[in-house]
């Protein structure tokens, strides 16, 4: 008998439930309006929304910004613990989105004369802090801007990947990431093609701190989030889960069973890769500002979009050409300018159509697993573009 | 109510083994660090993820030098927040003796594992999520567990026994289409000894 009631005690000890928050917790207020079913094609988007929801995706978030302003919806769940519903003024993690702020505040720092993106890195670098990454020491920061260092991806590195499963509620610094690129075999030589890699964000990163003798994120807070009056963004580094943040789930073992992941990015809480938490209404406010010439010069603007294509395409996706810290991807409705990320139970994506004029940015609370195929495959963004821009 | 017979069924297999123990197996127990780890890229990992085994052994082929034997375990693991599992494992273990005491030890293993999760789950049932209990997953649990064990009675090759295993292992499936398989270690620490009707066979 005592076997059995230790083995009882262990099972029920074993599993934690989550808690239960009331909706003050996650109350914002601000003046975006919320589900504006004024706004033309307001019924398209709600619906592109519903469909996600009613796939399985727990809380879905969508802004559009065209001719008649920014509009912004909601549909699902802030929490499922606690059935909080989502609202377009919720916060959220957008993991690699933050990559374009990186690459525009390195232009930005190019403009004022603190850089050269064609100078190698170690010229602001350390000989210490790219010891053993295969390329490191002779490659561009545009090399780096447009993944074609050739550094090896450290999120690739199977080592790194199980051991964030073995402690997912650790906090990574910038430094015990890049242990896992070094001594790992370059792509290719710099300048020969491209292949993203977070490594190459993680030492821009390090760069801004160096030349502007600050962490990045407090350059992104004064050159960006602030002028562009971003009042739900911020960087992990400084509240790694701030208040009222959206809980993140996913879907694990891919059968739609989820569970509350919100307390598991800590690796990208300190690195310009990732780490960024905002809301569709503030991505869409950067890409659109950004794109309507307001954060860069116009020979910035030429160079940020200076588009190169891999030497091998991907022939399951849209056509991909990268930029710095941009992507161009050939849709059906023309050209489209995107970056998308993901953190651990969430993901985001912001896209801008030259020829409309036109900026899209969704985000949702969950990921990996069946749920991705809802929300960022080519199928779900050909579904988004489509209710939009048809 | 999926895992009340889980746990009967594990509970029925620990009385089975306790019955074949008693007639004059030993009883070995462990206990461990388990780890998601890439197996001999690291050892002793942090969290520590407790778990605890028991099981026994069977005389099958033995000389001076060396012993083949089968042997069968049974086991739990907690790995917040990850997963819990119970498994049952059959496994062909082979030790080279020593005559100081010392065995070097070896097992290649298959198991059935069956873990829960360690959080809440939500599950989607008709087009909402619910919270119902979590019904656990079933594994295929391969293993192979390399160490050391020390002889207490260094000159008598059935003595009891103390040993240190690195077990590495694979959880399959793991998440289809998206993680085909983890790898898996477990440290053990443990000790063989025979409670109930201790005989030297030599």
């Amino acid at each position: 008998m005592k076997l059995r009631n230790l083995f009882i005690v262990l099972f029920f000890l074993g599993c934690e439930q989550e808690p239960i928050y009331e909706d003050s917790y996650f109350a914002c207020i601000s003046t975006i309006q919320d589900n504006n079913v004024n706004a033309p094609g307001s019924q398209s988007y709600e619906s592109t929304l519903q469909n996600m929801i009613n796939s399985g995706i727990p809380g879905a978030m969508l802004t559009v910004h065209n001719e008649n302003g920014y509009s912004s919806y909601a549909k699902g769940y802030a929490d499922l613990a606690s059935k909080v519903a989502l609202q377009p003024c919720h916060i959220t993690r957008v993991g690699s989105t933050v990559k374009t702020f990186t690459s525009v505040s390195i232009l930005l720092l190019q403009e004022s004369g603190k850089l050269n993106i064609d100078d190698p890195i170690s010229n602001y670098l350390s000989r210490e802090q790219i010891k053993d990454i295969e390329n490191a020491s002779k490659v561009t920061i545009r090399q780096l801007l447009q993944h074609s260092s050739g550094i090896y991806n450290y999120i690739q590195n199977l080592q790194f990947q199980t051991a964030s499963l073995n402690d997912l509620t650790k906090i990574w610094q910038p430094e015990e990431l890049l242990d896992y690129a070094r001594g790992k075999d370059a792509y290719f030589s710099p300048g020969t093609n491209v292949r993203y890699s977070n490594t190459n964000y993680i030492l821009l990163g390090m760069i801004i701190d160096e030349v502007t003798q600050r962490p990045f994120y407090e350059f992104f807070e004064e050159q960006i989030f602030r002028p562009l009056g971003m009042e739900f963004t911020e960087f992990a580094a400084i509240n790694h889960v701030p208040k009222g943040i959206i809980r993140g789930y996913i879907d694990l073992y891919s059968n739609l069973n989820l569970i509350d992941t919100t307390y598991y990015s800590g690796w990208d809480y300190f690195t310009a890769d990732g780490g960024l938490i905002s809301n569709t209404y503030d991505l869409n406010i950067f890409l659109t500002n950004l794109f309507h010439g307001k954060l860069l010069s116009e020979s910035s603007m030429e160079e940020f979009t200076n588009w190169s294509s891999p030497n091998e395409s991907d022939h399951d996706g849209f056509p991909t050409y990268y930029g710095l810290g941009i992507f161009k991807v050939d849709t059906d409705y023309g050209p489209a300018y995107l970056h998308s990320g993901d953190a651990i139970g969430y993901f985001a994506s912001m896209v801008y159509f030259p020829k409309q004029d036109i900026t899209i940015s969704w985000a949702v609370n969950g990921n990996y697993g069946r749920l991705d195929k809802y929300s960022q495959s080519t199928e779900a963004m050909e579904s988004i573009f489509k209710a939009i821009l048809k | 109510m999926h895992k009340t017979r889980i746990f009967y069924f594990f509970l029925l297999l620990s009385v089975l083994l306790l019955q074949e123990i008693q007639a004059q197996q030993p009883v070995i127990i462990s206990v461990f660090n388990e780890s998601t780890t890439i197996p001999y890229t690291t050892s002793l990992n942090t969290p520590i993820h407790p778990g605890i085994q028991v099981g026994t052994e069977f005389a099958w082929k033995e000389t001076k030098r060396i012993r083949l034997y089968p042997s069968v375990r049974i086991g739990y693991m907690f790995h917040k927040p990850l997963f819990q599992g119970i498994y049952v494992s059959v496994e062909m273990g082979f030790d080279l003796k020593t005559n100081f005491g010392l065995n070097l030890k070896s097992k290649l293993g298959v198991g059935y594992l069956h873990t829960f999760t360690t959080k809440q789950e939500f599950q989607f049932e008709n087009g909402q999520y619910v919270s119902n209990s979590d019904k656990g997953n079933s594994r295929v649990m391969p293993s192979l567990s390399l160490g050391f064990g020390y002889r207490l009675k260094k000159n008598d090759f059935n003595s009891p026994e103390v040993f240190v295993l690195y077990e590495s292992w694979i959880e399959y499936p793991y998440s289809p289409e998206f993680i085909p398989l983890m790898s898996h270690t477990n440290m053990h620490l443990g000790l063989k000894f025979f409670p109930f009707n201790y005989q030297k066979q030599d």
